[in-house]
């Protein structure tokens, strides 16, 4: 995957984004949610980008301003280098088809009065891409493409599962021949053996119609594997920037490592005690003062009661947001060993491989 | 039923397996445990021939995904599955000497709560919303204790320390709606061990949290588990889940259990194809080792359900033999059982065919 991506080339640019919630009501006194607090980021043509958070912490909010679902409260998101606030009808309608997303739950985002045909058919009909026969066809080739058999296009969606509605929804996304896609917990819903499924019809996805993925998840092993570089946010703001596998290997910010020290890993072997993050996520609508991580930082010094820090230069082009993190790095905390599978386990691994690609064989070559 | 013809040789090796690993009698032993739910198709009942044991102060889990029937086997456990519709048709879940299935309604209230407790994946549907914690706790306590209001209040509080809840006097005083994901699932922890139970079954607890209030949970289950010897039955679907916290696994798929062992034998060591796609299916968490393996498509639906392997549709290694002929729970070495024709796999099914 990582090949693909190629620096320099920004698609999607968020500039010091804000987007703050709700306010009081006639008797109380107003609260202020910061959801996203001064984010800014570049997303490269061709990669995965992943944001990464608990639940709380602005990260689908953020998907959201990126594609201008919901309006930011300041800043800017640029597309191809413009601006994307302050545009035409005509041209938002362009970047809708343009900009695509694949929501956590298909079901509540798929019109359960609508076949799945014309479900997939509207962004067709509505960017004027093909009419009548060619719409249909178009639909086919649609459902072939993410592995839904073009009869079922007069079901409807409750007639299918939560991976196949996943399905549905990529193929919606995919039909007004997106550049990028945010997926906001794209697979979090699904089962384990579905999961994967979906994982690699992205993958192969992109691969095939050279789309950018933004992926919104909380689930760190599904990040490892599939993205290029990963944001990890805390509290509405971006606490790491990094390559994906230097994020993982030598995890610079306390939050970062704390996250990937809490991550069971799936071998029996080295069970050993973790060092825990204390407490409970503050509220976003009063956010800690200075560093908003102190309050459950194991490494906090007065300092970060007082003075917000800035998210810094790091080497390897990574950036992150602690005063500390030069002495924290040192002591190694967070990297993750999750030990290789045992040779019986990566023997029969191999083998269900290969019979699974057997298994597959005929139904590629079926029509 | 279906199953009767075949559940022989399955019994003998369960009986062969558990002598080799338990000296002592296991604290729960569930032994060809079939539950049927009404209008379901002829002779596929949603938990069939199931069977495992649990062992004094030891961990099962009990890994599967959706509708596998985990969840409705620690119901029926539990004595909280309706009939109508659901109907136990075959087994025995032997408790400590005392067969479960054939207690009363009025024994079983007497059990659950006190000698055996359940906590639940939501936490927030678990508590009523119009109640304070400390009256929820001291209900339960109440309940199964000669004791009186005030003194299981105290219980209660001493409960809320122990799954370390902090103002844990001023908590006892609160609502769910005024706590936390993890907060919550603290207190439904407090309430499952305030009788200190001697089998607690978690079904999911903590699939709804993030993942560092998830580690807090489990260390402190963990950790309470050593304090009290408490036997404990985790259903989860996470695997690193299983790994972290398991002394014997059980795999469920489709109603059955496929494979079950010790969690070293499990991970180390896997026989059934369906394990072994579902290891696969997991992204490491390791450099990546290029695309997932996966598992062809979904659980069929009841009425598709074949007669023999349920997994045989999804199997890369099955054939006609699979769909008609259920496999026994086969022994790989003591204590390892897979539900397979073709365990070990490279053995039978090693040459390229």
């Amino acid at each position: 995957m990582s090949m693909m991506a190629t620096t320099g080339d920004i698609i999607l640019e968020g500039v010091d984004l804000k987007k703050h919630f709700g306010s009081g009501g006639l008797l109380s006194s107003p609260t202020i949610v910061r959801a996203v607090d001064g984010v800014s980021l570049d997303i490269r043509r061709g990669e995965t980008f992943a944001i990464v958070g608990e639940s709380g912490c602005g990260k689908s909010t953020l998907g959201r301003l990126l594609l201008r679902l919901i309006e930011p409260t300041d800043g800017d998101v640029r597309y191809e280098g413009r601006s994307i606030l302050k545009l035409s009808k005509g041209e938002l309608r362009r970047l809708r088809r343009e900009l695509q997303i694949i929501f956590q739950d298909p079901y509540a985002s798929l019109n359960p009065r609508m076949n799945v045909g014309d479900i997939i058919a509207e962004p067709i009909w509505l960017h004027n891409l093909a009419s009548g026969s060619a719409k249909r066809d178009r639909v086919a080739d649609l459902m072939r493409t993410v592995g839904l058999l073009p009869t079922h296009a007069d079901r409807y969606p409750h007639e299918f599962s939560g991976g196949q509605r996943q399905r549905i929804g990529i193929a919606r996304a995919l039909a007004g021949d997106p550049k990028l896609i945010v997926g906001d917990e794209p697979v979090s819903a699904l089962d384990v053996s579905i999961q994967a499924q979906i994982i690699n019809l992205l993958e192969d996805l992109k691969d095939r119609f050279g789309l950018t993925l933004v992926i919104v998840a909380h689930d760190l092993a599904v990040i490892r594997h599939m993205s290029d570089r990963v944001a990890v946010m805390y509290l509405g703001e971006i606490m790491e920037l990094s390559e994906t596998d230097a994020l993982f290997d030598n995890p610079l910010h306390p939050y970062t490592q704390a996250l990937l020290a809490a991550i069971p890993i799936p071998s029996p072997k080295n069970r050993q005690p973790k060092v825990l993050l204390q407490g409970d996520v503050p509220s976003p609508a009063a956010p800690p003062s200075g560093c908003r991580f102190h309050t459950r930082c194991p490494h906090a010094r007065p300092v970060c009661k007082e003075q917000h820090p800035a998210l810094e230069a790091a080497p390897d082009g990574r950036r992150v947001a602690c005063h500390f993190w030069r002495e924290i790095q040192g002591a190694g905390a967070g990297s993750i060993s999750a030990p290789p599978p045992s040779a019986a386990l990566a023997k029969r691994l191999a083998l269900y491989q290969t019979w699974r690609e057997r298994q597959d064989k005929p139904v590629a070559t079926s029509p | 039923m279906g199953h009767e013809a075949v559940r022989q040789p399955g019994a003998e090796v369960h009986r062969v397996g558990n002598a080799a690993v338990a000296a002592e009698p296991p604290l729960l032993n569930v032994q060809g445990l079939s539950i049927r739910f009404d209008g379901a198709p002829k002779g596929v009942n949603v938990v069939d021939d199931v069977s495992f044991s649990v062992r004094k102060g030891k961990t099962l889990c009990i890994v599967g995904e959706s509708g596998c029937g985990k969840s409705v086997t620690s119901l029926a456990l539990m004595g909280l599955l309706p009939t109508p519709p659901a109907r136990i048709v075959a087994g025995s879940a032997t408790f400590d000497g005392q067969d479960l299935l054939t207690l009363t309604e009025r024994e079983r209230a007497d059990l659950r709560g006190d000698r055996m407790a359940m906590i639940f994946q939501e936490p927030m549907t678990s508590l009523n919303p119009a109640f304070t914690i400390g009256d929820q706790i001291a209900e339960g306590i109440v309940r199964h204790r000669k004791v009186s209001k005030a003194e299981a209040m105290e219980r209660a509080l001493d409960m809320l320390k122990k799954v370390r809840i902090p103002a844990p006097e001023k908590r006892l005083r609160a609502y769910p709606h005024e706590m936390s994901g993890g907060m919550r699932q603290r207190v439904m922890i407090a309430m499952a061990l305030a009788n200190d139970p001697e089998l607690l079954i978690a079904d999911e607890p903590t699939t709804a949290l993030d993942v560092t209030i998830q580690a807090q949970i489990l260390t402190l289950i963990q950790r309470l588990q050593e304090e009290t010897g408490t036997a404990m039955i985790l259903i989860t679907h996470d695997l690193g889940v299983v790994a972290e916290v398991a002394d014997e696994v059980a795999v469920m798929y489709a109603g059955h259990v496929v494979e079950s062992g010790p969690v070293e034998a499990i991970f180390e060591d896997p026989q059934h194809p369906y394990t072994i796609g579902l290891m696969g299916s997991v992204p490491s968490l390791g450099r990546r080792q290029g695309r997932l393996a996966t598992i062809r498509g979904t659980v069929p639906p009841a009425e598709l359900m074949p007669k023999g392997c349920r997994f045989t549709p999804r199997c890369p290694f099955s054939d006609a033999r699979c769909g008609n002929e259920l496999p026994p729970l086969g022994e790989i070495r003591p204590g390892h059982l897979a539900r397979c024709w073709y365990a070990p796999l490279e053995q039978k099914r090693g040459a390229a065919a």
